[in-house]
């Protein structure tokens, strides 16, 4: 049974939710010369669903984390944090989309409709109490993704990239199912608190670490950390843009919800088990990342070798205690960021009939629009981690917890790759600011576009005064679990 | 019968699941099936954790899971039509296009 | 005692038959047999869940999968008109992923057999008397402590409905559609128009 009180607590999920609803059905009559309506109901869902997840922290009295219906799902600081940048994220990816989408003549209602029903999965994921309401959350957003993916349905890389995209994830989630059963046989209830007492308590715990290895894989396939990262790069190149960027930015932020609830919250004690697993997948993911991603052509391929690299980075502040938890969310709260803005960039560049896919694509930015270059400049060294933007700072942080943990060779390796991996983003740069341009057409952005990759670059170089702030923010989100 | 007879079952059945994924070399729908036969093994299992802890709340999991898998079965096989729509095989090596 | 052995041969029969029409999933060549053979492995579970007794879940695996979901598969087999080709099921990797395949087996019987055994919960099943109602048990579950996921659930189902008719559904412009909604508000006046015309002058054909 649930009751008001209950509602209330779920009101974010409950108003996104109803929107989603509302914008696939007005899509259905809407006519296509006011088809705009559709972004600006989106907006306004985000906006509101924003300022109802704000309301609770701003009021007089002190925010409590509290249970809603009978223990499946919890409003707590960390939820809330995640899920401020999810809509700030989806905001900035909706507005992109709108453009792709529309000059390719895809624009139809359920795009933004499935964009929300995947924001409501992502909600779950981070809120969810119990491993049924965590699963489920996470099913929403593959099975939306999934959708997403092959959108173009006329476009062969399209659907292929969905066809690998669906048997890998569906593999992932019958890893992670398995594990789950095992937890569940070991800890004998499925609500996360009862499974952390199991697994401070028990002696001989080795259900629990079996299951515990099988959450981990499929945990890891849904990260894309290595060596479970294969689909990365073909789903990131054959969908189409707008949604590289939507899979790309807020799920991040989802999956790293996820991991922290099961592995932090649910197996906790069992953090020795799995801080030597998890240092591995980070090792390899930084290795594989860099190194592959030298050789690459495509842009957005680069992108995701890239994206393999960065959740590597996050995983190192794994290893790292409360400390490192918090600097692993600083991380991937600004990767989020960076690569919405990445691949926005991207789309606002193809225009009408051009796809920008290679790397030569940017040649001559700076001559054709001065200011983009430099926004994608922004970008781009910030995610190589240079100095003095938020990726250098994200990183430092995230090397710090790992070396606190004694993880010394650990922070070796990941400092030599990440110079290693410098390499091709300056190549990139370069194509940018020193090669001529091979056409001069002008670069057609509109306003709100024009917007959001604005904020979305300058925050590189802003969230670095706003550090301590955001720090202490997950600080204490992490702490509150 | 006791609980290590259902999850040996429930761990050969995973087992041909992945292996049937991994080695197909054939056409997608057998991946499909596939992956079927691996969730109905974690079923099992949680029916059988469920059953011999006396705790029904491993049947509820099972419950969502069904729907859940009844719904990516809906999803796959829509993908699949497309892809055959576009390229007249589900064969697997032909999914090449994408690399690097 | 005989009745002691019962379940226990029945444990066997289905639990061989579950993993014998698995195996044969993989490995047969036509896609509709490995359709059909899959809901005989569906069916040997449901078997194995009974035993279980999960009698809701069992049943509604066969009401759902068997009569649902492989329907389902068997319709887009038929649909796609795949050609069973004259290949070897299992080939390129095969042979490393079916050697990977029989370690890993071999490992996890004697986990589940030896090393976890002593871990294990419980060693023996709680048999319920006959009055206990398996679904009243899952209800109340369902409908009180998981009546979040339960919604979300239902959500789940929408977007697959959504996404599946977005990814199939196609309209062809030279298909003439019947648009029930236009047929019935049709009015007897848009169909049949009496016009009023004055009488035209009687004109004989031999006018000359």
């Amino acid at each position: 049974m649930f009751g008001w009180s209950d509602l209330v607590t779920a009101l974010p999920e409950i108003i996104v939710l109803s929107m989603a609803c509302l914008v696939l059905l007005v899509g259905l009559v809407l006519k296509p010369e006011k088809d705009g309506l559709l972004v600006s109901l989106t907006m306004l869902t985000l906006v509101f669903a924003a300022l109802v997840t704000l309301r609770d922290h701003l009021g007089a009295e002190a925010f409590v984390a509290r249970e809603a219906f009978n223990g499946a799902f919890v409003r707590d600081t960390f939820g809330d944090v995640l899920k401020l940048f999810m809509y700030m994220v989806m905001a900035a990816v909706v507005v992109f989309a709108k453009q792709y989408l529309r000059n390719r003549s895809l624009f139809k209602g359920e795009y933004f409709s499935l964009a929300l029903f995947a924001l409501v999965g992502m909600m779950v994921m981070v809120s969810g109490n119990n491993l049924v309401t965590l699963y489920l959350g996470l099913e929403l957003l593959a099975l939306s993704s999934y959708a997403l993916v092959a959108f173009d349905r006329n476009h062969l890389k399209a659907t292929e990239a969905a066809v690998k995209y669906f048997v890998l994830g569906a593999l992932a989630s019958g890893m992670l199912l398995y594990g789950l059963s095992m937890v569940y046989g070991a800890a004998g209830s499925l609500q996360l608190q009862n499974i952390a007492q199991a697994a401070a308590t028990q002696p001989d715990a080795r259900l629990l670490i079996l299951g515990l290895v099988f959450v981990l894989v499929g945990v890891a396939f849904k990260l894309g950390a290595a060596p479970f990262h294969m689909w990365v790069p073909d789903v990131y190149t054959g969908a189409p843009t707008a949604t590289t960027a939507l899979i790309a930015s807020a799920p991040k932020l989802a999956a790293f919800g996820l991991a922290v609830r099961l592995l932090g919250e649910g197996l906790g004690p069992l953090q020795i088990h799995w801080q030597s697993m998890v240092a591995i997948l980070a090792v390899l993911s930084i290795v594989i990342g860099n190194l592959f991603a030298i050789q690459q052509t495509n842009i957005k391929r680069l992108f995701a070798y890239s994206t393999i690299s960065h959740i590597g980075f996050m995983l190192l502040g794994f290893v790292g205690g409360a400390d490192g938890f918090a600097a692993a969310m600083f991380y991937i709260i600004t990767y989020a960021l960076m690569a919405a803005g990445g691949f926005g960039l991207l789309i606002v560049l193809s225009g009408k009939g051009v796809e920008v896919e290679n790397i030569e694509d940017l040649k001559g930015l700076n001559q054709r629009n001065g200011w983009l270059a430099f926004l994608m400049l922004l970008i781009i060294a910030s995610m190589a981690g240079f100095p003095p933007l938020v990726g250098f700072v994200s990183k430092l942080w995230v090397l710090k917890a790992a070396l606190d943990a004694g993880y010394l060779g650990l922070t070796i390796i990941a400092v030599i790759f990440a110079v290693i991996g410098a390499f091709y983003y300056l190549r990139v740069i370069k194509v940018m600011y020193f090669d001529d341009a091979q056409t001069d057409e002008a670069i057609v952005a509109s306003v709100d576009a024009r917007f959001f990759l604005n904020v979305l670059a300058i925050a590189q170089l802003a969230l670095v005064l706003l550090t301590p702030m955001l720090l202490d923010v997950c600080s204490s989100a992490i702490a509150a679990l | 019968m006791s609980l290590s007879h259902y999850l040996i079952v429930a761990g050969v059945l995973f087992v041909i699941g992945l292996a049937g994924l991994f080695a197909n070399r054939r056409n997608i729908l057998i991946m499909l099936m596939s992956i079927e036969l691996m969730l109905l093994a974690v079923n099992t299992n949680f029916v059988a954790f469920s059953s011999y802890l006396n705790d029904i709340s491993g049947q509820v999991f099972v419950f969502f899971i069904l729907t859940v898998a009844a719904a990516e079965a809906a999803i796959g096989l829509a993908i699949l039509v497309v892809l055959f729509r576009n390229r007249r095989s589900l064969d697997v090596e032909q999914l090449d296009t994408l690399k690097g | 005692m005989i009745s002691d052995w019962i379940p226990v041969v029945l444990f066997y029969a289905f639990a061989g038959v579950l993993l014998a029409s698995a195996l044969a999933v993989i490995t047969v060549r036509n896609s509709v047999y490995a359709a059909l053979l899959l809901v005989l492995a569906f069916f040997s579970a449901a078997a194995l869940w009974m035993l279980l007794e999960a009698e809701f879940l069992a049943i509604t695996l066969v009401l759902v999968y068997v009569g649902a979901v492989m329907v389902l598969f068997l319709f887009v087999v038929m649909m796609l008109d795949v050609k069973s080709r004259e290949k070897h099921a299992l080939g390129g990797y095969g042979k490393v992923a079916i050697a990977v395949a029989v370690a890993m087996l071999l490992e996890m019987v004697m986990l589940f057999a030896g090393k976890l055994a002593a871990g294990l919960p419980e060693t023996s099943l709680t048999r319920h008397a006959a009055d206990y109602s398996n679904v009243r048990a899952l209800a109340e579950e369902l409908f009180t402590r998981y009546v979040f996921p339960f919604e979300l659930a239902a959500v789940l189902l929408l977007v697959a409905i959504v996404a599946a008719i977005l990814l199939t559904l196609r309209r062809r412009p030279d298909f003439k559609h019947l648009d029930p909604a236009r047929q019935i508000a049709v009015k007897a006046s848009d169909r049949m128009r009496v016009i009023k015309m004055p009488a035209e002058p009687q004109s004989s054909g031999d006018d000359k």
